[in-house]
């Protein structure tokens, strides 16, 4: 049996091989990392939602007091905030959340005209159209629990992400977003849920990259030779040669 | 005269002189690509650092209305009502950042003193080392980034020196920081290139330096074409010679 030298023979060998088996994710991860650079961040937007304009609570309007507040299940929390323009208290019980008009004590549930007001008040577009989701999808999935998507008619194709509980304003995304996301996909190559990075695969595989880039380094230097570099000397000994 | 192009050869230049460019970052992304990947998220984040507060019944009778607030406080966007070092407090939420009030009287709360800084940190935190150091920093470190000072920083003993950053005007965590998210920050810099802020994405550095990667990727991959050569063609053709 043949000994294997530490040659460079050897690395090229390996970097052969592992560019002809893991090359191909290689250059993925460079086209997507290029995508992602050229995207403008602020077109894509989308990762700290600046919550709907945080309207200020009424101060003249006489609200009902927390204790008028009937629940059927023991409170764990409350907040009075603004729903669409109007003041709400937003009750937590073990059944899960309530909505309650802070003016009247009526209860209010989120229903599509509701979530298109709350939609609009981040987004002045028409919108083209409202949907109920009982699951977040791919766009909305930092996120649970049912929503509504309302859909803009707008430049970006934007969609707005409402919750079905509380009312509140999720996330808004639009086709810049889109593009970028298929291009995150390629880059944590997790192609179902494109949520996580810390996956065996990923692991794996970059694990087998760094194989790739350390003997690609190392033949770096066993590459070029003087002869390469004849083109710098040469320039350098015509800017040295006096004029005429 | 026409010469034929040797396109291995070009292929090749390409390969190497583009290598030359970009070689350390690659192997510097390919690094600090590694310790992402490596490192779960949620624990750079420092889930495990935070013991998850419990929910408790809160008992609606004998709160200060909101009303009573608002009267004091124009720009309020919303109240949450909260525990506070075991007292119900409203909590304000302000274009001027956040600000308590007793829930049972409506008057505004003290900011919290050391010793209140102290005990908040205390009971968030999930881990066993004591408090090393309470500072209140008027100036923002580095890990803080673009959050506003100023803040109340306390340090835990541990080998990953877990730091908890409070709000002065509430107590409530704002921030922390760990051996692990500074390292996991250091690499996102070294991987985006924003050397100053580690927040700008599309630096024309890092545009050009991708672009450049994804073409010696790929004459990397038209290399691969020359780099196996096919021993059983040459067999028949030798064969045939014969």
């Amino acid at each position: 049996m043949k000994r294997i030298r530490l040659s460079p023979l050897l690395f090229r060998r390996i970097h052969k091989w592992v560019g002809l088996i893991l090359g191909i994710q290689f250059l993925l991860w460079a086209l997507s990392g290029s995508m992602m650079a050229l995207l403008d961040k602020d077109a894509v937007g989308g990762h700290d939602m600046p919550a709907e304009h945080a309207l200020p609570l009424p101060t003249q309007t006489s609200l009902i007091a927390p204790a008028a507040l009937s629940a059927s299940a023991p409170i764990s929390g409350l907040a009075l905030r603004t729903l669409a323009g109007r003041p709400v208290y937003e009750l937590r019980t073990a059944n899960g959340i309530r909505i309650v008009d802070a003016i009247d004590g009526r209860p209010l549930t989120i229903d599509a005209t509701m979530a298109r007001a709350v939609a609009a008040s981040a987004n002045q577009a028409p919108v083209r159209q409202v949907e109920r989701l009982a699951k977040p999808n791919l766009e909305a999935r930092e996120h649970k629990g049912a929503m509504w998507r309302v859909d803009f008619a707008d430049a970006a194709n934007s969609s707005a992400y409402v919750a079905a509980d509380t009312g509140r304003l999720l996330v808004m995304r639009g086709d810049t977003w889109r593009m970028w996301d298929f291009f995150w996909m390629l880059h944590n190559m997790d192609y179902v849920s494109r949520a996580s990075f810390n996956h065996p695969l990923i692991i794996v595989v970059a694990f087998g990259v760094l194989w790739l880039s350390g003997t690609g380094f190392y033949l770096l230097f066993k590459s070029f030779n003087r002869v390469d570099f004849r083109w710098l000397r040469r320039r350098r000994r015509v800017v040295a040669k006096p004029v005429g | 005269m026409a010469r034929t192009i040797r396109w291995p050869l070009v292929a090749r230049r390409f390969h190497k002189w583009l290598a030359l460019l970009v070689g350390v970052q690659v192997v510097l992304w390919t690094l600090t690509g590694f310790y992402m990947v490596v490192v779960h998220i949620d624990t750079i984040h420092g889930d495990h650092l935070v013991r998850a507060a419990s929910a408790r019944a809160v008992d609606l009778r004998g709160i200060a209305p909101p009303s009573r607030i608002l009267a004091a406080r124009a720009d309020v966007s919303e109240l949450r009502l909260q525990h506070h070092l075991d007292r119900p407090v409203w909590r304000a939420e302000t274009p001027d950042g956040a600000a308590l009030f007793d829930a049972r009287s409506g008057q505004p709360l003290p900011r919290p003193t050391e010793a209140d800084i102290r005990a908040l940190a205390r009971r968030a935190y999930a881990g066993t080392g004591d408090i090393v150091s309470v500072r209140l920093l008027t100036r923002a470190p580095q890990e803080m980034q673009a959050r506003k000072p100023p803040f109340w920083q306390v340090e835990f003993a541990g080998w990953n020196r877990p730091t908890f950053y409070l709000s002065p005007a509430t107590g409530e965590l704002i921030s922390r920081r760990h051996n692990l998210w500074r390292i996991f920050d250091f690499a996102w810099m070294l991987h985006i290139m924003d050397y100053d802020a580690r927040t700008d994405v599309n630096n024309p550095l890092l545009r050009v330096a991708t672009w450049s990667a994804f073409a010696m990727a790929a004459s990397g991959a038209w290399l691969l074409i020359w780099a196996f050569p096919r021993r059983k063609k040459k067999k028949k053709k030798e064969e045939a010679a014969i």
